[in-house]
């Protein structure tokens, strides 16, 4: 009796407010914006066309945000628009900036994404489209030279909002702050008195594996690659070997994507990877993100690092870890017979927040911290590494600064034109992924009792996962 | 009798045994953690106990950048707003709830309970938008309000406990000496429940200060707290462990003080009553 | 939230009887109690209408992909129910809320009844043992994630010179649940012991005195009259520490992210990941909310448990 009383008044107050905050959900329509008045009424471009604005920037704790909180004190003088920002750990960052832009409340203005987020937000509306400021004389500073960016790389933000649809094609989502492709990594000083030679196709990278063992001694291992339950896993090495075996994630049949890991190339290339985890991995691989895999090359632990180009490069500056100095750099190890490069692209890029309010301050903001000048100071005083512009690439200063990393300069080379976004663009990339980087722990861990049937179980469930979408 | 003797012996070994593992398990883990906040970067890997100690780390975590120091005070603010709002509107709940017999009590008093059950994360975004459209979002105020689902139904259900425990009749006589109601509440009432209030504070306190989700996603362009800020010594670059074991170190002390300056009161809660084993 | 009938109608001789159809008594001491919790509960009633608007989500397919989204009715919680994942993360949290909330509360209690003896010793340790309490879990995890490493840890070290080498941890299945349960042991143990002293010493001295009298042996002492006596401070650590170990996230994501596989994949990992990481938070809130009601149901029960031992204690 008393119960059902108390539970139809639960019911009722439920109900109510539910409806109410459906009634405020529609009394106050997602943020509408007038950036269009305020920038045509600007004739001709200049610095200071937005001063007095203030502007909230979302960033993720990373070494080109910590380059670019330097230089706002420089930007604000300079264009007299204030700048707040938030700095937020990366494990934690999207999750934060997801809800901040599901509000519509225009904060934060910018936000630092990376390439695949864009596949979600994108089509969800939360993104400015950056063709409109670039196209707009009136917006870019004249020497600013959008053709500057590597074709690949900032192609890597362009995208049409098809699912299934390459990148490259279409309206500019973001502009890159830096780049990632893939490479080997290897210690100098382990290799020079092992008397081995470098690695550069997969059956030899490895035969040194099975050498390098407990090199050091215990604790020691041969190979550092990251493990750990999410897309990190799947994104540098693996992905970037995935498609030097010419294996590719989705097909599209019948406007449905299909996923191919279960492919003759896909399973070959797994059973390689699986092998390289058992001879050469670290002995706690599954927990392993980018952090545990790079510290770990930096300490001397691991003799190689199949990872981000920079994931390295930070290792290796004096003071920065036991190793420093002795790292050095080789383009991905090939199957064999395979003589062209791919390397799957991760790029830390700035985009614009849709609902934004001050629209014209924040792109004078995005930028001043993608011009040249800018990203040639980011690496040569900021920490920063891999531009994504040409010129500050080719500028002296910054070769003298790469030149001190053996072999970076000619990896770089060899892997920036096969260094673009080896996935297929489709909006549950994340779930995917998180979904084959579980199914290769199960694989490692021997839940299942081959490769193929491990490939065969996720292609089932990435298919299930895919199954809302429509691709062309 | 020596059988009892030895018997006796025996267990008190035992005990002091199970204590002894039991801090050595506590304690080591604070221990090193204090020990690579003097370790360097370079060294973290490659030394355990014999390495050359650097300031450098705390230098870098408390001098460059106000950063750290500044999320510090506003921890300070935000937990101790939190606590002090709770005793405030907490106490005199409890006090309610025991002595009182009403109508819906243990139904009010369990929903109270109950707003801790949500998983903050089931939360969170509803009230991430409601936070954004009343203004609270990234306020001291925001942070405290939010603060009460965690420090609020300790204080009120541990509180209880002690109130109940409290015979009536001491109220009374108070009552008939002529006291007014605040002071017996003040004067004899809250001296008994000491023992209780001072830890269920300190605990209140210390989730409060080391919570998490919340500020994380409610806060963070003018307001962030410590716990967060630590984690950004976990810079893309490398973990800088021995920057986030002084962030945790320094993160600490605020508890620890107040643990030490409750320590007499917890103590004096033995005035009436003593256990043995 | 109806409690069964017996509970409220219930008076003990600590309480001041309000007798409800005494009209005599002016309203205001009538509604004194509830205007003395009113403050409490205006305070934490904000809480409904984010918990009405998820409920309310629970039933949309709203993601983070879109802004729109429409009621799609039960159609989430179908696909969790049939979904293997929700049955397998409802018995992860079964697992770890045993196997942490368990030890704890034994490890809380034991080392509560060690301290309460006075010297120095105890009074130093009850306030060093507190803590481990006071790092932030997320924090802790990660340092004893860096001492477990099996290249650079300094507990591997110390297990090689017993012979130990690589020793799994979290890094396979069948010892990542230890492994994220003895974390949560470490940062929890000192709250239920806390209380446990607390509790402990509040309790009155005559009844020990006449049973020292009676010659009980110290066993038949703790059963007889520690236990009961400790109950309430036993419920509140008990009903915290479940709704805590349940709920756990932090940990065990900072540790494995669920993994390695899916061995570590509760109820909050599951919800958190499928509404954060894949944006889908329509089809997560289920997941949360089955969590919520489990924690709701079980209290609950615990609790008028605990209100009918009391009654009896009270009543005899």
């Amino acid at each position: 009796m008393k119960k059902s009383k108390s539970i139809k008044i639960f019911v009722s107050v439920l109900v109510i407010l539910v409806l109410s905050m459906n009634m405020m959900a529609c009394s106050t329509p997602a943020g509408e914006t007038d950036t269009e008045g305020d920038a045509a009424a600007v004739e001709g471009f200049s610095w200071d066309m937005a001063s007095g604005s203030t502007i909230k920037v979302m960033f993720n704790q990373h070494p080109y945000a910590e380059a670019i909180i330097k230089k706002i004190p420089e930007f604000t003088e300079e264009t007299g628009i204030e700048v707040e920002y938030s700095l937020t750990p990366e494990e934690n960052y999207f999750d934060k900036l997801t809800i901040a832009l599901n509000s519509r409340s225009g904060d934060p203005d910018l936000f630092m994404t990376g390439a695949y987020q864009i596949w979600e937000y994108a089509p969800a509306g939360y993104t400015a489209d950056l063709d409109q400021f670039l196209n707009d004389p009136n917006m870019v500073d004249p020497s600013y030279d959008v053709d500057d960016f590597y074709e690949g790389i900032i192609g890597g933000l362009r995208w049409d909002l098809k699912a299934g649809h390459k990148i490259g094609t279409g309206p500019l989502w973001a502009l890159p702050l830096g780049f990632e492709s893939n490479v080997l990594a290897y210690n100098k000083r382990v290799f020079d008195e092992m008397d081995l030679e470098v690695p550069t196709t997969m059956q030899e990278l490895l035969a040194v594996c099975e050498e390098l063992k407990e090199f050091g001694g215990p604790g020691t291992y041969p190979l550092a690659i990251r493990g750990a339950r999410n897309w990190g896993t799947i994104h540098p090495g693996y992905m970037t070997t995935y498609s030097n075996y010419g294996a590719v994630d989705f097909t599209i049949e019948d406007g449905k994507l299909i996923s191919q890991v279960n492919s003759p190339e896909a399973v070959e290339m797994t059973e390689m990877w699986v092998d390289l985890i058992e001879v050469g991995g670290a002995p706690s691989w599954s927990s392993y993100t980018w952090y545990q895999a790079g510290a770990d090359f930096g300490a001397g632990k691991a003799a190689m690092l199949f990872d981000a180009t920079c994931n390295g490069y930070f290792q290796n500056p004096e003071g920065a870890s036991e190793e420093a100095g002795n790292l050095a750099w080789v383009a991905p190890p090939l199957p064999e017979g395979k003589t062209e490069i791919n390397s799957n692209l991760w790029t830390w890029s700035m985009a614009m927040n849709e609902a934004s309010k001050n629209k014209t301050a924040a792109w004078l903001f995005l930028q001043y911290f993608t011009s040249a000048d800018y990203q040639k100071w980011s690496i040569t005083e900021g920490n920063c590494v891999d531009p994504p512009r040409k010129s500050v690439f080719e500028s002296q200063e910054v070769q003298d600064v790469l030149a001190t990393n053996t072999g970076y300069i000619e990896a770089f080379n060899a892997t920036v034109p096969g260094t673009t976004i080896q996935f297929t663009p489709q909006p549950h990339f994340f779930q995917t992924t998180t979904e084959w980087a579980a199914t290769l722990q199960d694989i490692v861990a021997g839940n299942y009792d081959s490769v193929q049937e491990g490939m065969d179980q996720l292609k089932k469930t990435m298919d299930e996962i895919v199954a809302d979408v429509e691709a062309e | 009798m020596m059988k009892n003797r030895l018997m006796d012996l025996l267990k008190n070994v035992s005990a002091y045994t199970v204590i002894c593992l039991y801090s050595i398990f506590a304690i080591f883990p604070l221990i090193w953690l204090v020990i690579i906040s003097f370790k360097s970067d370079t060294q973290m890997y490659n030394t355990t106990f014999i390495f050359t100690p650097t300031l450098d780390n705390y230098k870098i975590v408390l001098f460059e950048g106000a950063d750290y120091i500044q999320a510090f005070i506003n921890n300070i603010i935000v937990s101790g707003g939190a606590v002090l709002l709770s005793l405030l509107v907490g106490v005199p709940a409890a006090y309610a709830f025991a002595r009182y017999n009403f109508a819906k009590k243990e139904d009010l008093a369990f929903t109270i309970l109950s707003f801790k059950f949500a998983p903050e994360i089931l939360v969170i975004l509803p009230l991430f938008m409601i936070y954004q459209k009343i203004g609270l979002y990234d306020t001291y105020f925001g942070l405290i309000w939010v603060y009460q689902l965690i420090t609020l139904p300790l204080l009120i259900w541990v509180l209880r406990g002690y109130f109940e425990e409290i015979s009536v009749e001491v109220e009374q006589a108070a009552n008939l000496d002529g006291y007014p109601w605040y002071s017996v509440f003040w004067k004899i009432l809250v001296p008994l429940i000491k023992p209780g209030l001072v830890a269920s504070s300190l605990l209140a306190f210390i989730f409060a200060w080391n919570s998490f989700t919340f500020p994380l996603l409610l806060s963070g362009f003018q307001i962030e707290t410590v716990t967060v800020a630590a984690l950004r010594y976990i810079g893309s670059d490398t973990v800088h462990y021995g920057q986030m074991a002084v962030a945790a170190a320094v993160a600490a002390l605020p508890e620890v003080v107040l643990a030490l300056i409750i320590q007499k009161h917890l103590v004096r809660g033995l005035s009436f009553g003593a256990v043995k084993g | 939230m109806a409690t069964s009938a017996n509970m409220m109608k219930k008076t003990t001789k600590n309480q001041k009887n309000i007798k409800q159809e005494d009209n005599k008594i002016p309203f205001l001491v009538k509604a004194r109690p509830y205007l003395i919790i009113l403050p409490a509960l205006l305070l934490t009633i904000g809480i409904l209408y984010p918990f009405a608007t998820a409920i309310y989500y629970s039933l949309t397919d709203f993601s983070f992909r879109s802004i729109d989204y429409k009621f799609i009715g039960l159609k989430n919680w179908i696909s969790m129910f049939q979904s293997k994942n929700f049955w397998h993360a409802c018995l992860v949290t079964v697992q770890y809320t045993l196997a942490t909330t368990g030890t704890e509360m034994v490890a809380g209690l034991g080392i509560a009844l060690l301290l309460v003896r006075e010297s120095r010793f105890t009074k130093t340790l009850r306030i060093i043992l507190i803590f481990p309490l006071m790092i932030a879990p997320v924090i802790a995890t990660l340092i004893w994630q860096l001492m477990l490493n099996n290249s650079v840890g300094i507990v591997e070290k110390f297990l090689n010179l017993f012979g130990v080498f690589n020793f799994p941890w979290a890094s396979s299945a069948s010892t990542a649940l230890l492994t994220a349960a003895m974390i949560d042991f470490w940062v929890y143990t000192p709250f239920v012991m806390l209380l446990m002293l607390a509790g402990l010493q509040s309790l009155p001295k005559s009844p020990y005195e006449s049973a020292k009298i009676d010659g009980g042996s110290p066993w038949f002492t703790f059963r007889t009259l520690t236990l009961p006596l400790l109950k309430p401070f036993i419920f509140i650590a008990l009903v915290f520490r479940l709704m805590a170990s349940m709920q756990e996230y932090g940990i065990i994501f900072a540790l494995t992210k669920g993994g390695p596989g899916s061995t570590l994949m509760n109820l909050s990992l599951t919800g958190y990941n499928m509404g954060f990481a894949f944006s889908s938070l329509g089809k997560a809130l289920p997941y949360l909310l089955v969590l919520w009601a489990a924690i709701f149901f079980i209290s609950k029960k615990l609790i008028g448990a605990w209100l009918k031992g009391q009654q009896n204690a009270q009543g005899n």
